[in-house]
């Protein structure tokens, strides 16, 4: 229950703090997403209902907080937690080098779902910003993926003694 | 699939994913953050992001003035560069500044007297233990001839005492050779002045009867016409009156400082001929 009362809070601590990083290195020429990274280790360690929760709520934050249309970023992240989560029962989640790519990959797929988004509904031609800034940021963040993986091992480590295996192999998803 | 394994979890994604369909497809058209739950996690969010930026403020504004400092410490060299450069210009200006000052005085005196001059730059000092000539950097070419005076702003130098094409030795008057046809300029006493080296110069053939001072000044007094009457020498600086004989013995402070000579003004249409230099 604690997690769920925490859970704004944390989500919105989060959307903060990445905003101000990439507002602080790329100057707000471009978006940083670490968000997704969480939504990738959620999918791999959190059961179905809490992480499809956490996503949701991150989403809604990050919605709440960009201005986008409200609703967008929730239904991105709730998608790229269902697909991490259904990923994860095929992906070894020790591969860092794995995990890299996945990430990247969910990154550009969020990407695209809102360029095509804003492109069917407003009509926006986003698509010349892609290979500049879209890519960049899915690279960025692929990378920090694995250092985030190995920080929360980690933490698991110290919390509970050995890392924490993927929902699915724990069999609470 | 293994992961749906309960059938709740499959209601929950589904309403869940309709619910933010649904929310989506509402703002769709106003494309607006509006509402009472955006108002609150905005709300939130507001002094979570006002703590965090001002903590991040601070820590890049520390880096920022780290940064700067690294940056003072170069711009510090190379503006300690630039002033020694801007030292160097302004001893050059300067030079530039006396000597047109001087030039100027120079001319002045040209002006004042109905004499065609030549400025000369002193190139040389030709000092040895019984002469102390001047080397000026113009000579006949230029209209410099033997024995023509040579005055310097307020007072006389001296007199050319051989020239060549481009350049000219100048006679100083307080070399021992040099004797000058002068006067005191308050009693129009005349007498000769005659060089003593660093002494100055002695002011001879003054007798016991006349009044001499102290301060006086002494000038050309225009006799034997090499030098024109009324340049100035110099200032009686002391007056040995217990010496014996008919005569004072007068010392002469010239007026030139012959160690700070830099430019020189010579008389071109000085008659000069008569020789009054003692060899």
């Amino acid at each position: 229950m604690i997690y769920y009362l925490l859970l704004p809070f944390l989500a919105i601590l989060l959307i903060v703090l990445q905003n101000m990083v990439a507002d602080i290195i790329f100057s707000g020429a471009m978006i940083l997403e670490l968000s997704i990274i969480v939504l990738v280790y959620a999918g791999f360690r959190l059961d179905l209902i809490k992480g499809s929760i956490s996503a949701f709520v991150l989403g809604f934050v990050f919605d709440c907080i960009s201005g986008s249309v409200l609703g967008l970023f929730a239904l991105t992240h709730v998608l790229v937690f269902l697909f991490s989560f259904f990923v994860s029962a095929m992906l070894m989640t020790e591969k860092m080098f794995l995990i890299a790519l996945f990430t990247f990959f969910c990154v550009t797929i969020e990407e695209f779902i809102v360029v095509i988004f804003y492109k069917l509904f407003y009509g926006f031609d986003m698509l010349p910003n892609i290979p500049a800034a879209f890519w960049l940021q899915a690279f960025i963040v692929g990378s920090l993926a694995p250092v985030f993986f190995y920080l929360m091992r980690k933490v698991e480590v110290f919390f509970y003694d050995k890392p924490a295996q993927s929902a699915k192999w724990a069999g609470t998803g | 699939m293994f992961f749906f394994r309960n059938y709740k979890t499959i209601v929950f994604i589904v309403i869940l994913l309709a619910v933010i369909v649904t929310v989506l497809s509402c703002n769709l058209k106003q494309k607006s953050s509006g509402g009472l739950v955006p108002r609150i996690v905005f709300e939130i969010a507001s002094p979570v992001q006002n703590v965090l930026n001002s903590s991040f403020k601070n820590v890049s504004d520390a880096w920022y003035r780290y940064l700067f400092l690294v940056g003072i410490e170069e711009e510090n060299r190379n503006l300690k560069k630039a002033i020694d450069h801007m030292k160097s210009q302004l001893t050059v200006y300067q030079e530039g500044y006396l000597e047109a000052q001087r030039l100027r005085n120079l001319l002045d005196l040209k002006e004042n007297k109905d004499f065609d001059f030549v400025i000369a730059r002193v190139i040389g000092r030709g000092q040895t233990a019984f002469s102390q000539t001047i080397l000026v950097n113009k000579g006949t070419a230029d209209g410099i001839l033997d024995g023509v005076p040579v005055t310097a702003g307020p007072g006389l130098v001296g007199r050319i005492m051989g020239a060549s094409w481009h350049s000219a030795k100048v006679l100083p008057l307080i070399d021992e050779n040099s004797n000058i046809d002068a006067c005191v300029q308050r009693t129009r006493t005349q007498g000769i002045i005659r060089g003593a080296g660093s002494l100055g110069c002695t002011l001879k053939y003054i007798a016991k009867t006349q009044d001499v001072r102290e301060g006086d000044v002494i000038i050309t007094s225009g006799m034997g016409g090499v030098f024109p009457k009324g340049i100035m020498i110099g200032r009686v600086s002391r007056i040995d009156r217990l010496e014996s004989g008919l005569f004072w013995k007068i010392y002469v402070a010239p007026v030139i400082d012959f160690s700070k000579l830099e430019e020189v003004s010579v008389l071109t249409s000085a008659g000069g001929g008569e020789d009054e230099v003692e060899k």
